[in-house]
């Protein structure tokens, strides 16, 4: 082989692999958003495709908290996930920037898959080195060793703005150690995505309101029409959150308020079942092949007929066929056989600040903290909807928003049935905290895989918690041993 | 004037003798390579080690020693054993599949053709091509709504309609159904290593010399003959190089399977790599991460071991 045919050889693969990568990492449209201040009303105008002006909204700018300058040279910087609302990071990074030359902070944001937060908070704290602040969106308790007690910036929000979302503080707070790991500043709801023709010609307009009319109306649609539901069976987010929100409205949990483990009761076989029933007379195999993408695409291809997921998916719909996004309809949490109802947060978010950063590096992240928490109104609004409040005081247009939906739904109160989402959404170990345990437990895809393998006939419901629940008491025993899960005795 | 020339001479006469000195440059030329292998491989697997028998988590890693428990909690639960079985039965299965290809394609390769650059730069391309942008181009085509390759089935009746050779079902789920999703991994091991195994072979085939084969072909060996006596047996030392790297890289790979399924459906495609990410980074339970990474080095090394000293054995001077 001649020197020069290797030499092009090579050039020719270099280059077509960095043709791929160029097309794989090219920048996708995002929406733009402008900010004029005058006085003490931000005036934010949304336009769709750089054209469409949808609405002119004024957002009143809350009274920030007082703080002394910093000094000189004091670095704030920040990793975050790269929300699923393009919009809100657009705002939220000039934000952050405008605070930081206020306040003397060189402030800097870096964004990244929400997948890899664990990975990157890990690395950091093992390195000593790395970011002051970071933002999570699952409770990150097996971290509190190397991460900052927030207990005063807690307390100092709840001064400042009133009562937090139960949800935030189980996701935030650990009693066993009476620490706060972590600081919440907002969850967002996980309601139903239904299409509202298919449901309604099978006798549901308004979209199921139990366990049991999902499982009636989703077997009549897959027969009639052969469009299945989608609740994922597999290792990843939304299949985690979807099969919990069952064992919570059937009346069972992982733990109880105690934190100590409770999985293998009637409850949560009979949810087991009804999981195995469910998938077999409405799902196709591709549950158990399910990834965070999924609910989605299949929504926006007309290809399920009911999901589980935050709004983002339908915000994705509205911009590639708004008459398609016309025709979805949004749901509360269903109830369960004994009227219970609960479900899952979609994400919470949660900013840890690692134990390395001191000083003025510490001071100024904490003040962030408020002044972001203060003007959440624009972090509502700029996540179109997404983000709902920790501490409700600091958002009093949600509501109104919510009954005309200022992203342009047809009708204009198709959202209001998530003024509700308080009242029936839970967290990670409810009705315990999310403590480690619970924490492991959820990453290690348990209960995904009890409720897999008796969907798949491989073990009775009965095996299968009992196996599930074997595990788990593992995982408890543990974490209880270094002192972070509770029911001691 | 003196003094200068003999700091010249005693100059030139370091430099040279640093330049001559056989034994120092040895050791200047591995240097970089002992402190990346020391640094880079050396220290994290010590590291390894001391997680594994320590209570750490990602929140806290002061060694507190526990001794075995770490492994003997792991060897408790069915997805490390899946795992274990899954990590060298895909790489197993994709070694045998990805050398009897790359034997072909070296065969079909060392001869003449039309446009033959143009076929190894398309054969190099997984190869070339990042590991996760091949992986995320086959979730893409095994997808369970979108696959096109059941679009190009159904397109030929051979999916999706009463009657259909695969099935009634529009799509195949390869990646939701337990065989087909470790077949598609397998698939997708062999796609990426092919590349790589068929180079190496066919640098062994050009290496033949041209007098031993043109002798059998005077002697009328036919292809086949040619083939299985006197090519095989020549470039077996360079195939048993070919599989050690591609054994080594598969064992070892987490992409492919954290991409495509996550170890989904239920646990029945993980491999050590992922099930130690899971459960040791997301999971929080460094220690037991670390124990379950640790399962893959013994094997390694002995497959290392084996494969290397039958190398030399079997070396044809």
């Amino acid at each position: 082989m001649k020197l020069e045919k290797l030499v092009l050889l090579f050039s020719v693969l270099v280059v077509v692999a960095l043709a791929i990568s160029a097309c794989a990492s090219a920048p996708a449209e995002t929406q733009i958003v402008t900010v004029e201040v005058p006085g003490e009303t931000i005036i934010e105008t949304v336009e769709v495709e750089g054209e469409t002006v949808i609405e002119t909204v004024e957002v009143e700018v809350e009274v920030p908290v007082e703080i002394e300058p910093f000094p000189e040279g004091t670095e704030l910087d920040i990793l975050q996930w790269s929300h699923f609302v393009p919009q809100y990071d657009t705002w939220f990074d000039p934000f952050a920037e405008d605070w930081g030359e206020t306040n003397g902070v060189n402030v800097t944001v870096d964004h990244i898959a929400l997948g890899e937060l664990p990975a990157a908070l890990t690395a950091a704290i093992d390195a000593g080195d790395g970011p002051n602040l970071v933002e999570m969106v699952f409770a990150p308790p097996q971290f509190i060793d190397g991460l900052h007690d927030l207990t005063d910036v807690n307390e100092q929000a709840q001064e400042l703005f009133g009562e937090q979302a139960e949800t935030c503080i189980a996701s935030s707070y650990l009693p066993a150690t009476d620490t706060w790991y972590g600081y919440c500043h907002g969850w967002v709801p996980d309601p139903a995505d239904y299409v509202i023709d298919l449901w309604t010609e099978v006798g549901f307009p308004e979209g199921p309101s139990t366990w049991a009319e999902l499982l009636e109306g989703g077997a009549a649609i897959k027969e009639q029409f052969g469009v299945p539901l989608g609740l994922g069976l597999s290792p990843e987010l939304d299949s985690r959150l979807a099969m919990r929100a069952i064992i919570w409205s059937h009346g069972g949990s992982v733990q109880d308020e105690n934190e100590c483990v409770v999985l293998n009761s009637p409850e949560t076989i009979e949810a087991v079942n009804f999981v195995a029933d469910l998938y077999q007379n409405t799902m196709t195999e591709e549950v158990f092949a399910w990834t965070p993408a999924s609910n989605n695409q299949g929504l926006i291809a007309g290809e399920l007929s009911y999901i589980l997921n935050s709004i983002s998916a339908y915000r994705s719909l509205q911009d590639i066929d708004p008459e398609a996004a016309d025709n979805i309809g949004f749901g509360p949490a269903l109830l369960g056989p004994r009227g219970d109802q609960h479900a899952s947060a979609h994400v919470w978010q949660i900013y840890v600040i690692p134990s390395y950063v001191e000083g003025a590096e510490l001071e100024a992240a904490k003040a962030f903290l408020l002044h972001h928490t203060a003007n959440y109104n624009q972090a509502v609004f700029n996540s179109k909807l997404y983000n709902f409040p920790a501490f409700e005081s600091t958002v009093p247009q949600l509501d109104d928003w919510l009954e005309a939906d200022p992203f342009g739904s047809r009708p204009a109160d198709k959202l209001k049935v998530l003024a509700t989402a308080k009242d029936w959404v839970t967290y990670l170990g409810y009705p315990g905290v999310a403590n480690p345990a619970i924490g492991e437990v959820f990453s290690s895809n348990i209960i995904v895989t009890m409720m897999g393998q008796v969907a798949l006939g491989e073990k009775t419901a009965e095996e299968a918690v009992a196996d599930a629940e074997a595990q788990i008491e593992e995982i408890f025993d543990k974490w209880r041993d270094q002192g972070l899960v509770g029911c001691t005795e | 004037m003196q003094d200068n020339a003999a700091v010249d001479t005693s100059s030139r006469f370091s430099t040279k003798y640093i330049a001559d000195n056989e034994k120092f440059l040895g050791w200047a030329f591995l240097l970089p390579a002992v402190l990346y292998i020391l640094l880079l491989v050396g220290v994290p697997f010590v590291l390894a080690i001391a997680f594994s028998l320590a209570d750490v988590t990602v929140g806290d890693t002061t060694l507190n020693f526990v001794g075995l428990q770490n492994f003997a909690r792991i060897m408790q639960t069915p997805e490390f054993w899946q795992s274990l079985r899954n990590t060298f039965g895909f790489a197993i299965t994709a070694q045998i599949i990805t050398i009897i290809l790359a034997n072909i394609l070296a065969v079909l390769l060392s001869s003449d053709f039309r446009g033959k650059w143009f076929a190894l730069v398309l054969i190099m391309l997984p190869w070339s091509t990042p590991i996760a942008l091949g992986a995320i181009g086959w979730l893409w085509l095994l997808d369970s709504k979108f696959s096109p390759i059941d679009w190009v089935l159904r397109y030929f009746s051979l999916l999706g309609g009463e009657g259909a050779l695969l099935g009634v079902p529009k799509n195949l789920y390869y990646l939701g159904k337990a065989q087909l999703a470790q077949a598609s991994i397998i698939m997708v091991y062999v796609w990426r290593m092919l590349p790589l195994s068929a180079v190496i072979l066919l640098a062994g085939l050009t290496s033949i010399p041209q007098d031993l084969l043109d002798q059998a072909e005077v002697d009328g060996s036919s292809f086949w003959r040619t083939l299985f006596q006197i090519k095989l047996p020549l470039i077996l030392p360079i195939m048993i190089i070919a599989i050690l790297f591609s054994f080594i890289y598969t064992v070892g790979d987490m992409a492919i399977v954290f991409i495509l399924t996550r170890g989904g459906p239920v646990y029945y495609t993980h491999v050590l790599p992922t099930w130690a990410y899971i459960k040791g980074i997301e999971g929080g339970a460094l220690a037991e991460g670390a124990a379950i990474a640790l399962f893959i080095f013994p094997v390694l090394l002995a497959a290392a071991i084996l494969i290397l000293r039958y190398s030399r054995r079997t070396e044809v001077t």
